[in-house]
């Protein structure tokens, strides 16, 4: 299940806002959130950035594999999101912002795995 | 909001330069002083030893406690920690040709075009090494301190055992330029030339290959470790940059936390390119049925 909802942030959630690892997000569309449902495929934890790797089934059965683009590891270690949090099969509705040429790749904002649990992974910038 | 944003702010306060800065406090302006009043980054390092009366030698038994895992604590898009606002531009005061490369890029950014060399998977290099993101390590011994940057395993090395930088005839741009130091008490002060050229960040300055640094770090609590940065670098800049640069060390109690080494390249979904128009663009991932691009 794919949809897509318009949004401005705020100037606060800017500053907050991280810096990507090695380059620039103007690839992504801030302006837009893709949120999807389906089961993960991989988790890429890899440096500078980690891939989380979602199938998503349409109405007719077709799956599509979205890319969720966060951090790397230790950033994510930070937000209290490990490797092993998403093993494959594991029930996931992932919400980001999506690729402005239409690729299904988001930069990753927010996740809640079928147990409830929500993960932030920009979480990890927070100084504690 | 993206840098694309961000820039067009930056642009909006280029035409507004009255309300662009707030005037520095006191203590800010007396560095910003110290730092015209020697002219030169060799001039102000020099200054300093003179006034440590030559520094002093660490031993094992008194070498400071920099343990831990660190990261900056301001955030990553400004060099300079006073500019928090995205209408207000640089703290630097630019020579006019750096001031015009500045407006290029900013026009660049808010229409959307943009590239980091740091997508090709090089080294921030200092100057910029002190303000990128990530986890840092602080490692002191008697005759060397050093400074790692988890980002791209970028490690300064300080030479405090007395030596010189190499001659000029001799000198060469590189990553980290080349870095020596003294103690005067618990501070460390570093003066480092012999840098590539390269920006202070994303939508910050560029510096040339003439940028040369002075440092004072200070260790001021157990969690706390304070900077204060000098760049000097004439074609760029119309006078000394001063900035504070502060790191603060992260809780890891259950030592979790641990720096890495990095290969930016082992991941085929983070490669990005150079499109035609300059701008940045992934390449063809590898969970996409075919070619994507």
């Amino acid at each position: 299940m794919t949809r897509v909802l318009s949004g401005v942030l705020g100037l606060a959630a800017m500053l907050a806002a991280p810096a990507f690892a090695h380059h620039s997000a103007v690839m992504f569309d801030d302006q837009k959130e893709v949120t999807v449902t389906g089961t993960v495929k991989e988790f890429q934890y890899t440096n500078p950035h980690s891939w989380l790797l979602v199938d998503v089934k349409d109405d007719k059965g077709n799956v599509t594999t979205w890319g969720f683009e966060a951090e790397g590891p230790s950033t994510l270690t930070r937000a209290g999101i490990r490797r092993s949090d998403f093993a494959p099969g594991t029930a996931i509705t992932i919400t980001g912002n999506p690729m402005k040429d239409g690729r299904p790749a988001a930069a990753w904002v927010r996740a809640t795995r079928g147990d409830g649990k929500q993960f932030d992974p920009r979480a990890g910038f927070a100084i504690k | 909001m993206t840098l694309r944003t961000l820039a067009a702010l930056a642009l909006t306060a280029l035409s507004l330069t009255a309300t662009a800065q707030t005037a520095p406090s006191a203590e800010k302006q007396r560095m910003i002083d110290l730092g015209i009043e020697h002219g030169t980054a060799r001039a102000l390092y020099d200054h300093f030893k003179q006034e440590a009366r030559g520094g002093q030698a660490l031993t094992w038994r008194t070498v400071p406690d920099w343990t831990g895992i660190w990261t900056r604590e301001a955030s990553p898009l400004f060099w300079d920690p006073d500019q928090t606002s995205p209408t207000a531009l640089p703290t630097a005061k630019l020579t006019p040709e750096h001031q015009r490369l500045l407006k290029d890029k900013l026009d660049k950014v808010a229409k959307g075009i943009e590239f980091d060399p740091l997508s090709n998977c090089e080294p921030a290099g200092m100057p910029r090494w002190l303000v990128e993101p990530f986890l840092k390590e602080f490692i002191v011994t008697p005759q060397q301190v050093y400074l790692v940057n988890e980002m791209q395993n970028e490690m300064r090395r300080v030479y405090t055992d007395g030596r010189d930088h190499p001659s000029a005839a001799d000198a060469y741009p590189l990553w980290e330029g080349d870095s020596i130091g003294f103690w005067n008490g618990d501070k460390l002060i570093i003066h480092t030339s012999q840098m590539r050229a390269g920006q202070y960040q994303r939508i910050q300055p560029f510096y040339t290959e003439q940028v040369e640094t002075v440092e004072i770090w200070q260790k001021t609590d157990p969690t706390t470790m304070v900077v204060d940065v000098w760049s000097f670098d004439p074609p760029a800049l119309a006078e000394p940059w001063y900035t504070r640069q502060v790191y603060k060390q992260l809780s890891n109690d259950d030592k979790t936390l641990r720096i890495r080494y990095w290969n930016c390249g082992e991941n085929q979904n983070n490669t990005v390119e150079k499109t035609a128009t300059g701008t940045s663009d992934f390449s063809n991932f590898t969970f996409t049925q075919e070619d994507d691009k």
